[in-house]
């Protein structure tokens, strides 16, 4: 028997994905023979009888995160998104509950909705998308249709740069869910049953939040060298101011601009803007920096990740 | 219990349908065909040891397996010659992967019959590729003569698509 087991294991399993779109459930399957034959009269023709069984609706779901990885967050609102897809071979609906307490959680959040992405953009988009009220429940979903959906929720303040949430989200066949192959008689499509698959006929999947709280901190100092090598500031010595961002945390700042005007007596030396050691020119649109005495100098760093440093320096003279 | 009945009224009443249609378009047939269907039922003992039983389809979903089998008996005076059994698969089942390699089997509709290793199938471009058992369309079994009062039984496995 082993001789034989291994070919009928491997055929079983290129198959196999035959069964990913099943049949539709009410489907009839009518099998009839027919014999032709010959007697003493010529040949002849007979039918069988035809049988009939109905396919049953088999309950099937499940539930991914759409988030490519942890979402940043701060405390006040955030988004995650989910897809729920029925597996099963007939139209079902789903209960869907978030829970926001899952078990190593730094901190928990508060569920304040579950929407459905209804203009079908993945973006959560507020008075267009549909808040479901509860109990949360999608609308039918016909074999193989997939749902994306949001959960929305409040990060609580206090949490601190680092901290991590999960949200999970369950769906629960609204026909009903158990072990695999429980029956709801009369319960599927056209009157035939309904069973559980292999899934419960429930899932869920969990997305998570980390708290990324970016500080930036910003440190002037100025060395002056006066015209008889020594460092007083007298007129005619050259004062050369050095800034450094401090961009600390987990998450990222957008649109950093870092500005400093001319002190007061004392004037911009053209040309001398740098950043991270690269020189800068004074014009403004050509790269990252501009620089006039009047106007004072200008950085745009852009977007900044936590965890970085930049210098920036200039040189006055004293009037 | 309620499916069960339902299922089995269900057979009766094609049963008692259909056979009196045949009998009057041909006549006095001494050949008798009388179809049915099995669900294939696995069941692990204590032991871990699997085994399968036949019993009446019930509840039957996408990747269940069903075996049709077809009851012929010649109860006529005579023996019959070159008798024929097509059989077409219902479009929502494939043939199962264990079915008899020796089946002679048609995967065009019952233009061209074979064992299914000597089948091909044309593939969108142009190629062909060999029949695979989700391709057979039809069935049929040969069987050169039945005397007065044989009978006998023909099955194939499947597996609901």
């Amino acid at each position: 028997m082993s001789l034989f087991a291994t070919p009928v294991v491997a055929l079983f399993t290129l198959s196999a994905p035959a069964y990913a779109d099943g049949v539709s459930a009410g489907t009839l399957i009518e099998n009839t023979a027919t014999a032709t034959y010959e007697d003493g009269d010529g040949p002849q023709t007979v039918d069988s009888n035809t049988v009939v069984v109905r396919v049953d609706e088999l309950l099937d779901v499940t539930v991914t995160s759409l988030d490519s990885g942890p979402i940043g967050v701060q405390p006040g609102e955030a988004v995650l998104t989910y897809e729920v897809t029925n597996q099963g071979n007939g139209p079902e609906a789903y209960e869907l509950t978030a829970n926001p307490t899952v078990a190593g959680n730094d901190f928990d959040t508060t569920v304040v909705n579950i929407a459905v992405d209804t203009n079908g953009n993945g973006t959560y988009d507020p008075g267009v998308d549909e808040i479901l009220t509860a109990p949360e429940t999608t609308q039918v979903l016909d074999a193989d249709e997939a749902l994306r959906v949001f959960v929305i929720v409040t990060v609580p303040a206090g949490v601190t740069d680092g901290q991590a949430s999960d949200v999970e989200l369950l769906a629960e066949a609204v026909t009903g869910t158990g072990a695999p192959g429980t029956v709801f008689a009369g319960r599927g499509v056209d009157g035939g049953d309904a069973i559980v698959g292999a899934t419960g006929a429930d899932d869920s999947a969990v997305g998570t939040l980390i708290v990324g709280i970016t500080s930036v901190d910003l440190t002037k100092s100025v060395s002056v060298t006066d015209p008889f090598g020594g460092t007083n500031a007298v007129p005619g010595s050259v004062a050369t101011f050095t800034i450094i961002a401090n961009v600390a945390g987990s998450g990222s700042v957008d649109d950093l601009v870092v500005t400093d005007a001319i002190p007061e007596g004392t004037t911009y030396v053209d040309g001398t803007l740098t950043l991270d050691s690269v020189d800068l020119t004074d014009a403004s649109g050509d790269d990252a920096g501009e620089a006039s005495d009047a106007d004072g100098i200008s950085v745009d760093l852009g977007t900044v990740a936590g965890g970085t440093v930049h210098s920036i320096t200039f040189d006055v003279t004293v009037d | 219990m309620k499916t069960l009945k339902q299922m089995v009224a269900a057979l009766l009443v094609f049963s008692s349908v259909a056979m009196p249609i045949s009998a009057h378009a041909q006549g006095r047939s001494p050949v008798s065909l009388s179809g049915d269907v099995m669900a294939v039922e696995t069941s692990v003992d204590e032991a871990g040891n699997e085994s399968t039983q036949l019993v009446e389809p019930s509840v039957i979903v996408p990747g269940d397996r069903l075996v049709f089998g077809t009851d012929y008996a010649n109860q006529g005076a005579e023996p019959v010659e070159n008798f024929v059994v097509t059989n077409p698969l219902p479009s929502a089942v494939r043939l199962a992967p264990d079915a008899d390699a020796e089946l002679t089997v048609s995967v065009d509709g019952g233009v061209t019959w074979g064992t299914l290793g000597t089948l091909t199938v044309a593939n969108e471009d142009g190629t062909t590729r060999t029949a695979a058992h989700a391709d057979v369309t039809h069935v049929r079994w040969t069987i050169a003569s039945i005397a007065p009062g044989e009978s006998g039984r023909l099955e194939y496995p499947a597996i609901i698509r």
